[in-house]
């Protein structure tokens, strides 16, 4: 690598300058142009496969083998259109949302209110249950999955929602809570004594005083159980039986078995399953990286 | 453990001990209480309902489950399969903690300073990471596909078509193939964390170890990587754990095939619980994954706790 491709950190660039002058100009000139190649070279390699799939969700199958990458030819939306309703995606879609909205807000309001509890109010024991739940952190979804199963099959969960729903909040329920108990902690508790000298009880100053005061935290974690919902494909694979139940991540991949010859509509189908994420991504990208960021790290 | 004779003087109010402590800890309680009924039931329980399998040959219908003993935890030992998996396991481990550590470092170094186009690059190297892996996995496998994937049709276009080949049907291969599906969508997530530590390495040390002369591989190797030793330890932990647990992608793409090329433990436990009905042995397998990660878990927490000492 050459001296310029790995470059001073430090945005006061002039402060840096003239401390370092690592060669000629036209040497640090070289070293910029290496630096820009090697990060197009790594930008190319995780885009050409989206692109390519995404094109190809408008080729015919021919069309997708003669030349991989030639641009489609003419918009064909038909295989859209059949990855849609013949493919089963509106349906797929639909469960998604609603195992979203119902794991996101099941595991984000109990992890708020137990990772509350757990920060600021006197309960005795409560080092311990903390470090119950994080042991749920430590250990692989395996080790419960074959009892969480039968359990559902006994309780007659297994044909409907709360097979994913149920599981799902539980297991998110280690992570919330870690987030916002860390969260809670870091809020001063003194906050809450001016209201119980008012009279407030602990519910009053919980809503009135720290849930507005937990907004940033509940942000990120919902950007996290909602990505984890959404994605998620061992627990709907074991949990969800029937083809309506499904989500999207577990439908996509039945639906790549049941078309595989049918290529134009395999990459529709897979570029239906990416549009809403990637849209969030690009909206909220900022949250996202901050918070998978802020995530690693505490954990 | 009643209110008894001899305290009672001492409650000055006429509620019992109970009472009391009901009334001093309902806040916490109710606050606690909702989580903790849903995780002791669908966490803590079954996690114990596994233990419990592991000692019994159940197959998941009879209503008696017999008990066995240490008989499944036996048959481990003479598991061929187990031992091939877990080989794979380890493989897997090795090569996909480092490749994605040294490139995931390698770019944010050359993004550190945070150059023309920084969004762009960094939105794009994150993004495999916000989709399922069945959309990751199913790319690759199009990608490797021997008819019209493009890596055959690239290595044909530069005059390598000695090599191309049927990817994932490649015994010896697949399992590599599978690999760098899974570090291709790793890099991101290593990327970014790595972006956020390098962030609190010190720039006048490295500014003094530039008038002293060092070279930017000593910089690198003598400055910034020391103070960025703890970043490393989350993210060594993080991918060894995960890569233990490897399941998704290698289900998705080759379901542990061709003839258990890429068996990993999750993939072989997933089949010996729900195709093959073996409750009980597949209960013990999930144990063993089970102790890996504790493992890792309690070694990587007492490293940390060493290195913040």
């Amino acid at each position: 690598m050459s001296a310029g491709a790995y470059p001073m950190p430090g945005e006061s660039l002039d402060r840096v300058t003239p401390v370092a002058p690592k060669g000629p100009y036209v040497g640090r000139l070289a070293g910029n142009v290496v630096t820009y190649i090697i990060l197009i070279g790594f930008l190319l390699m995780f885009l050409i496969p989206f692109i390519w799939i995404w094109s190809s969700a408008f080729k015919t199958s021919r069309e997708i083998s003669q030349n991989p990458f030639a641009l489609p030819t003419e918009l064909r939306w038909e295989n859209l259109v059949q990855a849609w309703t013949v493919g089963r995606f509106s349906e797929y879609m639909l469960n998604s949302v609603i195992y979203c909205a119902a794991i996101v807000a099941g595991s984000v309001a109990l992890a708020c209110l137990a990772g509350y509890g757990l920060a600021l109010v006197p309960l005795p024991g409560r080092d311990g249950l903390m470090v119950l739940f994080l042991l749920g952190l430590m250990v692989p979804f395996q080790s419960v999955m074959i009892p969480i199963y039968y359990l559902l099959r006994d309780t007659h969960l297994l044909e409907s929602y709360w097979a994913f729903i149920v599981p799902g909040i539980a297991i998110r329920l280690p992570f919330g809570i870690f987030i916002m108990r860390g969260f809670f902690r870091g809020l001063p508790p003194e906050l809450g004594d001016a209201a119980r000298v008012d009279g407030a009880n602990e519910w009053g100053v919980f809503r009135n005083i720290f849930l507005p005061l937990s907004v940033p935290g509940l942000a990120t974690l919902i950007v996290f159980q909602f990505m984890w919902a959404w994605n998620e494909f061992a627990m709907p694979l074991i949990f969800v039986q029937r083809d309506q139940l499904r989500p999207v991540s577990l439908g996509t991949m039945f639906f790549f078995g049941r078309f595989t010859s049918d290529r134009g509509l395999i990459a529709a189908g897979v570029t239906l399953s990416m549009i809403p994420v990637v849209l969030l991504y690009l909206l909220l990208q900022r949250r996202f990286i901050e918070g998978i960021t802020a995530g690693a790290l505490k954990s | 453990m009643t209110g008894t004779a001899l305290d009672a003087p001492l409650v000055v109010t006429s509620s019992s001990p109970a009472h009391r402590y009901w009334r001093r800890y309902r806040a916490g309680i109710v606050f606690v209480l909702p989580a903790l009924i849903l995780y002791l039931a669908f966490m803590v329980y079954p996690f114990f309902r596994s233990i419990y399998f592991s000692f019994t040959n159940w197959n998941g219908v009879t209503a008696v489950k017999e008990w066995i003993g240490f008989g499944n935890y036996r048959e481990l030992l003479g598991d061929d399969l187990l031992w091939l998996s877990l080989r794979h396991n380890l493989i897997w481990v090795i090569i996909g903690t480092i490749a994605p550590i040294a490139i995931g470092m390698w770019l944010a170094i050359l993004l550190w300073r945070r150059p023309k186009g920084f969004t762009l690059f960094r939105t794009i190297f994150f993004m495999p990471q916000v989709l399922s892996t069945v959309i990751i996995g199913i790319i690759w496998n199009w990608i490797y596909n021997p008819v019209f994937g493009i890596l055959n049709k690239a290595l044909d276009a530069v005059g390598l078509e000695d090599i191309s080949r049927g990817w994932l049907g490649d015994p010896d291969i697949a399992l590599y193939a599978v690999l760098v599906a899974a570090i291709w969508a790793t890099i991101g997530f290593v990327f970014v964390i790595f972006l956020a530590g390098l962030q609190n390495v010190s720039k006048d040390l490295l500014e003094a170890a530039t008038i002293d002369g060092a070279n930017a591989w000593q910089r690198f190797w003598n400055v910034t990587v020391p103070q960025m030793a703890n970043v490393i330890n989350v993210v060594v932990a993080l991918l060894l754990i995960g890569g233990f647990n490897v399941f998704d992608v290698v289900f998705v793409m080759t379901q542990g095939g061709p003839a258990n090329a890429t068996e990993v433990i999750a993939t072989y436990t997933y089949k010996e619980a729900f195709t093959q009905n073996h409750v009980g042995y597949a209960s013990t397998l999930a144990l063993v994954m089970t102790a890996i990660s504790l493992i890792a878990s309690v070694a990587f927490i007492r490293l940390r706790e060493r290195g913040d000492a």
